[in-house]
């Protein structure tokens, strides 16, 4: 099938196979691997893209799904060649280990500040509770979220 | 420790953070190489059968798919998935490749490679495979009690030990005896990257493997032999991996992706998903101690009697020795008379038990802390007053391997931790009665640093000095993501006193980089640590010789700060670590490199003291953890802010190991939740704060002081959050993991004996 569909600000119009999950089209068409893959079932968050301003499980999006959506992965959030304060955050508070779930529970953070741009720590961990990590126990990735739940929160910034 | 130092004991990021929050950082699981095949495997849906007929034609017969392979066309060698180096222990080979009898449901029946994932999964859904069903032995006790079903020929009962340390004196006062039975479940490591191999085999006849591992070496020595090929013939690369904890340090897929890749003659990747991660790769092993004391009314340890059952699973990989070190634990931690501890390792149709953070030590803690807390009881003492009388002191031996124990600073963390915790005031000594009860719960934990005493323990690692002044450190290391690179090169970029980002560190290759035994057994920051602190005083010593010889000064005379030295009171007299280095090729025929290889001579012990508070909800039997204190005995934190996310991770990973998580086996051998849908690994809302108090009191070989945080961290959170539930409930609960259903049934049957 043919969808027409943006990723990351770019207009895409692909022929696809209609069972082709999101993670895979990211990952094996457009060579996008920073969204990573844990689990394929939704419960690891690994794979946590923002698919018109929410943050979704892309292995559990199907093609037909995205058809004239706009998609944001990891990869929009550097922007000319700037860490956005997100990312530096994660680095400076230690949020980073392994380093596998980073890539979506950064994403389901931005998704929680483009809409709450003052989150308490309850609602930040409501918005990752859905992104696993076995590395840290949360407690610095909640700190790195609040630490910047500040200001604006564009994409970018 | 009261010096000041410029790089150790700051906080740096993970030295790769900026690529991981980019996502350009490349796993096993990223790497495509060209021409590339995929391999899927084929696992048995049963736990226990002979296989009589295979059927691979339909599948050979798919377009795409390259080659099919079952036992009737793969060696019937067999390897041990465990070894770390020729020769080794207690390394049974017991394995193949692809089996002719399946002993567990997941174990590996065939393989089809294919030039796509999707021809492979396709391909292995029409294998037809007749078993012939044999009884199926779920349980220790089931594999025990068999007289006629053999797992593997030589019987159920793999390994067996009994020893005896001290004398039992004859006690002349009144003595309780207390005994009490403690069973910890298998749990799935849950790294949250799924096991990958890829491998690829050359037109020069040579093997290399790209492994998300823990030890090249191992990877290498395992490989090498099983397709009888020369060392150097076999090239293992450490790339980097999403978690490990231990998931990843035996030799899994590797021979078999290296076989694929050496039949084929092309880069084979074999990626298995969550499912097949879960159920046939490893789990910690579940294991039944049964302790018994016997305790002066003054509360001082006369005795202790300890029983261990572990259940390897259908394969033996690590279980001996694990068993072993079981053993090797308790006399860590408390001061006892008389230590006698028996163990069995045993067969059974179930997932293969191996490696896990902390190797042994949390499923023992677990149990000792559990039953100290039920002897406590019995005298009608105090908990903390009870485990001082018995705590080991600094300097104290280690009674079951004659090693001094070192600056064993447990009696501060317990004291310390207590205070910090408020535990008098949140210890119940009379139980909530509403339906939300509160309780405190505390354990002591007693790990190593490194394998000194019972193996070879040494590291060997190459610094050179570049032509500009900064520096290449190679290293057999492996970051399984808790730092480690960057501390080791905070180590070096203290001694040599330059910026950590002129020294570039890194990690193991088996072709490349100079032996290392890997990364496990607590061993990397006080063995390797102290590695990368001797070989870069050695550069340094020759740094400032060729200094000397350009500024014709002795060293002595000589001062260095910065990247720079100068001539003592002369500041302006001074040249620049890249002047030196270029000066040195050029003018003195001197190339700045040092090999070196350091022995460990020591294994002082690694101390936590957890405190754990739990509300438990008595309608339903869910519990919550509402806060939580770990105090840790460390020598000295070389990256503080890496030392906290290590044992905020093992609060995680513990909290999960006393409350949900476990791998059920059903009766019939199949695995009842296999997948993330039904495996609880706890998440953010449910994780507590993690207060943390570090006790940094040096006084061992390790490097600055510092001692092993990764593995400890891990061990005594279940036993806290046990003893906290018994303490809010009034119960003595031992059957881990303490789900509802075992909460209310608890609490079901106080109410029934009240």
């Amino acid at each position: 099938m043919q969808i027409e569909f943006k990723v990351n600000g770019k207009e895409h119009n692909m022929n696809v196979q209609p069972t082709i999950r999101l993670v895979d089209l990211l990952r094996e068409e457009l060579g996008l691997i920073g969204t990573k893959e844990g689990c394929g079932e939704g419960e690891c968050g690994s794979c946590t893209v923002i698919m018109n301003g929410k943050a979704v499980n892309s292995c559990l999006v199907l093609a037909p799904q995205i058809r004239g959506q706009e998609i944001f992965t990891i990869e929009a959030l550097e922007q000319d060649g700037q860490l956005s304060k997100l990312q530096e955050s994660f680095i400076n508070n230690s949020a980073v280990q392994c380093g596998y779930c980073t890539p979506g529970m950064l994403m389901s953070a931005k998704a929680l500040l483009m809409v709450n741009s003052h989150p308490s720590a309850k609602e930040i961990k409501t918005a990752i509770a859905g992104n696993l990590c076995r590395c840290t126990g949360y407690n610095k990735i909640v700190q790195a979220i609040q630490e910047v739940a500040v200001g604006d929160q564009k994409l970018g910034t | 420790m009261d010096k000041d130092f410029k790089y150790v004991g700051h906080t740096f990021p993970i030295h790769d953070a900026s690529q991981k929050v980019r996502g350009s950082l490349e796993y096993l699981s990223d790497i495509k190489l060209s021409d590339m095949l995929y391999a899927k495997l084929l696992l048995s849906p049963i736990a226990h059968a002979l296989i009589t007929r295979i059927d691979t034609s339909k599948a050979e017969a798919l377009p795409g798919v390259m080659r099919v392979f079952t036992h009737l066309n793969t060696p019937s060698k067999t390897y041990s998935r465990y070894r770390i180096i020729p020769n080794q222990e207690f390394c049974l080979e017991d394995e193949r490749l692809l089996t002719d009898k399946v002993r567990f449901a997941g174990d590996r029946v065939a393989v089809v490679v294919a030039t796509s994932k999707e021809i492979a999964k396709q391909a292995i859904q029409i294998i037809q495979v007749e078993y012939k069903a044999l009884p199926v032995l779920s349980t220790p006790e089931k594999a025990l009690q068999e007289q006629v079903t053999r797992i593997h020929p030589e019987g159920n009962l793999l390994y067996e030990y009994e020893y005896k340390l001290g004398e039992q004196l004859p006690v002349t006062e009144d003595c309780v005896v207390v005994e009490t039975v403690t069973n910890t479940q298998k749990v799935h490591h849950a790294a949250m990257e799924t096991h990958v191999c890829l491998a690829d085999f050359d037109s020069s006849e040579k093997l290399t493997l790209w492994a998300a591992c823990q030890g090249v070496f191992g990877v290498r020595t395992i490989v090498a032999d099983f397709l009888e090929l020369s060392y150097n013939k076999v090239r293992v690369i450490k790339v980097p991996m999403g978690g490990s904890f231990g998931g990843r340090q035996e030799t899994i897929l590797e021979p078999l992706t290296a076989f694929l890749a050496k039949e084929l003659r092309r880069p084979v990747k074999l990626s298995l998903t969550r499912e097949e991660t879960i159920i046939s790769t490893m789990t910690r092993p579940a294991t039944t101690s049964r302790i018994r004391t016997k305790v002066t009314k003054e509360g001082f340890l006369a005795e202790c009697s300890v029983n261990t059952v572990l259940d390897a699973g259908a394969y033996a990989s690590s279980s001996i020795d694990n068993t072993y070190v079981m053993s090797k634990k308790i006399c860590k931690l408390y001061r006892i008379s008389y230590y006698e501890h028996s163990g069995k390792t045993v067969y059974t149709n179930t997932p293969v038990a191996g490696g896990a953070r902390g190797w042994g030590a949390p499923e023992i803690m677990t149990a000792i802390e559990i039953h100290m807390d039920e002897v406590a009881k019995s005298l009608g003492m105090d908990f903390i007053e009870f485990r001082l009388k018995n705590l080991v002191h600094p300097y104290d031996l280690d009674k079951t391997s004659q090693i001094s124990l070192g600056n064993a600073r447990v009696i501060d963390c317990l004291e310390k931790g207590a205070k910090a915790f408020g535990w008098s005031k949140r210890f119940k000594r009379e139980t909530d009665q509403g339906r939300f009860r509160r309780g405190a719960g505390l354990a002591c934990a007693a790990h190593k640093n490194g394998m000194y005493g019972g193996f070879p323990e040494h590291s060997t690692m190459t610094l050179k000095m570049n032509e500009d002044g900064s520096f290449i450190l190679n290293t057999g290391l492996h970051e399984l993501g808790c730092g480690t690179i960057t501390s080791i090169t905070q180590i070096a970029a203290e001694v040599l006193d330059i910026d950590p980002k002129y020294i570039s560190t890194l990690e193991a290759d088996t072709e490349y980089g100079p032996y290392d035994f890997g990364s496990y057994g607590s061993r990397v920051t006080y063995i390797c640590g102290a590695c990368a602190f001797e070989v870069a005083k050695c550069v340094k010593e020759k740094l400032l010789e060729c200094a000397s010889q350009i500024l014709q000064r002795p060293i002595q005379y000589l001062d260095h700060k910065d990247g720079r030295v100068w001539v003592s009171g002369d500041e302006q007299h001074s040249i620049s670590y890249r002047d030196i280095a270029t000066t040195a090729k050029i003018k003195h025929n001197t190339d700045i490199v040092i090999t070196h290889t350091y022995h460990g001579t020591s294994n002082p012990g690694a101390y936590a003291v957890h405190f754990a508070e739990v509300e438990v909800d008595t309608a339903t039997g869910k519990v919550r953890v509402t806060d939580y204190l770990a105090a840790h005995d460390i020598g000295k934190a070389i990256n503080p802010g890496m030392v906290e996310g290590q044992i905020q991770g093992g609060v995680q990973m513990g909290i999960g190991y006393a409350l949900y998580e476990e791998i059920k086996v059903g009766n019939d051998g199949s695995i009842l939740n296999s997948s993330l849908k039904n495996y609880h690994v706890l998440n953010a809302p449910d994780m507590p704060e993690v207060n943390i108090l570090l006790i940094e009191q040096g006084g061992d070989e390790g490097p600055y002081g510092a001692k092993s945080i990764g593995e400890i961290a891990f061990v005594p959170v279940a036993a806290a959050v046990v003893n906290a539930v018994n303490n809010a409930l009034g119960t003595s609960i031992s059957n881990m993991p303490l789900t509802p259903e075992k909460i209310l049934n608890a609490l079901g049957g106080k109410k029934h004996a009240n």
